[in-house]
């Protein structure tokens, strides 16, 4: 059998794309409303998630406030019993040595913030003449 | 073909992908439109839960803010016996981190498959070791726990509360509602993790505080020296008071026998009863003052009017009465400071029973005197038709009629401020956050009544001090102050018999200091003081010196008699155990730790075990005391106050407007430069009519 090879030459340059400017004005409009609505979608996704997290992020540092209040009350508490009259007396006493004043010996005079006289919030009458 | 194929089959995979994805939205659109109402409810009831917070207990200050008792979180352990599968394990390692028997907890636990509490209101080590076991069903919680930081302090006053902080005596019953605050729901919103998302605020009702008339320091050195006296004495019992007799508040209020109300459970009710308003007992002699001040304000004594004594003894309705001693002719003065029964018999019968009967009434005996504690007694004063024949002069001796200490210093101060009648008080304020709360109901101040005028009231002050100066309670004289005051000896119903005990006695005095603008009136009264002699005078009239010579300096009440300068050698005496390092050691009592009522607190110092070495001594001037005479400023303008005082060294603090009216200190009175000098300024006329 005798076989013939013939070429043909396909000479495709002279063809051009149609362009269809309607049909890419869609497409473009189609991907820009499709962003947005994907841009709509992620912003609610991680208000969503965002605000989950900032709840349990401040539940924590509620917890936290509070275990600072918790430890507040108990530093209150032990300034409170360190000043307890009896514990100073104690102290004053048998680990300083210190003694009671006798009635005249020298003491201050001069008034401390808080003292007051105990007679002046509603004196008695004065003395008769 | 193969194309066709091909094709075919990519339309069949499209299509069961469609198919695929129109039952998934379909399903969605079903449960988003057609359930929802359904779901919505459901995962309500899994993420939304509503709480009840419990406010924190409001703290109770005294005077000058300093907390008596505070509540503060602490952790509670409970179990849900039905996530935990073996409960004899768990039990048993409890057990040791709580320090109670492993069959106590397996009990609860098999008491049902719900919450049980292990141990409520634990200490933050048994807290950590719980914690720390991380056993599966057993949680902590956290409560609010009641503390009182200077345990035993004002104990009678404070009360104390349940393990639910209830209050159960003192100022925490009787102002529970108040101090508790409300129980209130919020809303918590949890994932499925139940970690909370977002959770409401507690809006308002904190608990509220209060703040107490009662000094710190003032209570203290009252319950110091009572103690002593109790050691020193073996009396099984004693109550002690300070107020002031201008508004009368009440500055100190200790009992003995007390407790730690951290642990009040743990001690017999006995311990915890506030004798100072519930133990209703016979004055004795200190009711002498009521018999003369009711006779003053009747103009029917003098002062100076002579009364016969009868040699010490009267019979009245065929009673035959002895004085503790024979006296002859005795003025009323004399009367009142040698505590003549005789002599208060007689003027009593020149009273008549009516009068006097009022007269008790008006000083408020018989009726509670309606201060803000819980369980204040009314005392026993039977009325005027069953009084019998001899009741006038058992009365006016202090017997036959039942008082307790609060009713006693009350009428005291009555004399002590010119005769004004005041509701004691220890509420100064109520407080929630900033805001003040109004006192409401039966401890709401009254206006104060006057019961005796002015110059009845002068009169006896001026008696009362002759009974420390010359009288039997020589022993409550201060260096420095005029004191007066009245001391009592009242023998004690003898139960086996039904007749008064020859031995047992309630030895009281009662008084004020000084006497012209009495700055305090301070109560001392020992119950059944043991050894000889044990009256008033011997007793109490020491522990009330002791008491007023520590608390006027620190209240800043100014002297009124002139002290003599004294040379006193001091010398500073190192204790050779201490330094600085042993200072390190201030760890706080033990909150739980009861007072020793065996071997109370002894006043006076510990002795230095070795000797210190010789340090030089040096001579200093002791207190001279003042050396301004203040002038008597009424009538004066303020102009005229400010430069007087200024010119003498003196701080001036003036109150109102047109001419001085009252001043504190008096005329007369010798102080030091620099000392506060308060004038209060008003129209005289209005002052006048006001003091009447």
């Amino acid at each position: 059998m005798v076989e013939f090879y013939t070429v043909k030459r396909i000479d495709n340059s002279r063809l051009v794309r149609h362009v269809e400017p309607v049909k890419t004005r869609n497409l473009y409009k189609t991907v820009a409303l499709g962003s947005v609505v994907a841009a709509f979608c992620m912003m609610y996704v991680y208000q969503h998630f965002r605000y989950i997290d900032l709840g349990l992020q401040l539940e924590d540092l509620k917890s936290k406030t509070q275990q600072a209040r918790v430890l507040n009350s108990q530093l209150k508490l032990n300034i409170a019993s360190l000043r307890d009259p009896r514990r100073i007396d104690l102290i004053a006493r048998d680990k300083l040595g210190l003694t009671q004043p006798t009635a005249n010996q020298i003491r201050d005079y001069a008034s401390s913030d808080g003292s007051e006289f105990a007679e002046v919030r509603n004196p008695g009458p004065t003395r008769a003449r | 073909m193969e194309q066709e194929k091909v094709h075919v089959r990519l339309l069949i995979f499209a299509g069961c992908i469609l198919l695929w994805i129109t039952a998934v939205f379909g399903r969605v659109a079903y449960i988003q439109l057609f359930c929802h109402a359904d779901y919505l409810k459901k995962a309500l009831r899994q993420q939304v839960h509503s709480i009840e917070m419990y406010p924190k207990r409001g703290v109770i200050f005294d005077r000058k803010g300093h907390p008596l008792a505070m509540s503060v979180p602490v952790k509670s352990a409970f179990a849900m016996p039905g996530e935990i599968k073996d409960r004899a394990l768990a039990a048993r390692l409890l057990s040791g981190a709580l320090g109670i028997s492993a069959e106590e907890i397996r009990d609860k636990m098999d008491s049902g498959p719900s919450f049980i509490w292990a141990k409520r209101k634990l200490t933050p080590e048994a807290a950590e070791a719980v914690e720390s076991l991380n056993l599966k069903g057993v949680y902590l919680q956290e409560e609010n726990k009641r503390f009182y930081p200077k345990r035993d302090l004002a104990a009678h006053v404070l009360g104390f509360v349940d393990v639910d902080e209830k209050g159960l005596g003192g100022i925490e019953r009787e102002y529970d509602g108040a101090i508790r605050g409300k129980a209130e729901k919020i809303v918590v919103l949890s994932d499925g993790r139940q970690q909370v998302l977002s959770a409401g605020e507690a809006q308002n009702d904190r608990g509220a505080n209060v703040t107490l008339t009662i000094d710190e320091k003032v209570q203290y050195i009252a319950e110091r020296e009572l103690e002593a006296a109790i050691e020193k004495t073996h009396a099984p019992a004693g109550t002690v008071i300070v107020q002031d007799p201008n508004t009368g508040a009440i500055l100190a209020l200790a009992n003995w026998p007390k407790f730690n109300p951290n642990a009040a459970d743990s001690v017999p009710a006995e311990r915890r009863e506030n004798r100072a308003i519930s133990q209703i007992y016979e004055p004795g002699s200190t009711f002498k003052l009521i018999t003369l001040a009711a006779a003053f304000d009747q103009n029917l004594i003098r002062a100076d009017e002579v009364f016969n004594c009868e040699n010490g003894s009267v019979t009245v309705a065929g009673h035959l009465i002895h004085d503790h001693k024979k006296y002859g002719m005795l003025t009323v003065a004399d009367i009142l400071a040698n505590s003549s029964d005789v002599g208060a018999i007689k003027i009593s019968l020149r009273l008549g029973s009516q009068k006097f009967y009022e007269y008790i009434k008006a000083f408020g005996f018989g009726t509670p005197t309606g201060i803000d504690l819980p369980w204040e007694s009314r005392g026993l004063v039977n009325r005027l038709e069953h009084w019998g024949s001899y009741s006038i002069a058992s009365v006016s001796m202090g017997q036959e009629v039942g008082v307790t200490p609060l009713q006693m210093i009350t009428a005291v101060s009555a004399i002590a401020n010119g005769g004004m009648l005041y509701k004691p008080h220890v509420v100064e304020e109520m407080s929630r956050g900033e805001t003040a709360l109004p006192i409401e109901g039966a401890s709401t101040l009254t206006a104060p009544k006057r019961i005796i005028r002015p110059e009845t009231a002068a009169t006896l002050r001026q008696l009362m001090e002759g009974v420390v100066l010359h009288g039997t309670g020589k022993k409550a004289r201060l260096d420095g102050w005029t004191v007066g005051g009245k001391t009592g000896t009242a023998q004690k119903i003898d139960p086996s018999t039904g007749k008064y005990s020859a031995t047992n006695v309630i030895a009281s005095f009662s008084g004020f200091v000084p006497i012209n603008n009495p700055a305090v009136t301070i109560l001392v009264s020992i119950d059944s003081p043991g050894g000889y002699p044990h009256g008033g005078g011997d007793v109490a009239a020491p522990v009330f010196k002791r008491i007023a010579e520590q608390i006027l300096p620190y209240l800043d009440v100014a002297r009124d008699v002139p002290t003599s300068p004294q040379l006193v050698a001091a010398s500073f005496h190192k204790n050779s155990d201490t330094s600085d390092d042993s200072l390190d050691d201030l760890s706080p009592i033990v909150f739980n730790e009861q007072p020793d009522t065996t071997q109370p607190y002894s006043a006076k110092p510990q002795a230095i075990k070795e000797k210190p070495p010789k340090s030089p001594e040096v001579l200093m001037a002791a207190d001279e005391g003042g050396d301004i005479a203040i002038p008597d400023f009424s009538g004066k303008t303020m102009r005229e106050v400010s430069e007087s005082c200024m010119r003498l060294g003196l701080n001036p603090v003036l109150i109102g407007t047109s001419v001085a009216v009252q001043q504190s200190p008096a005329a007369g009175a010798k102080v030091r430069r620099g000392t506060k000098m308060t004038v209060e300024f008003g129209d005289t006329q209005v002052h006048a009519s006001k003091s009447k």
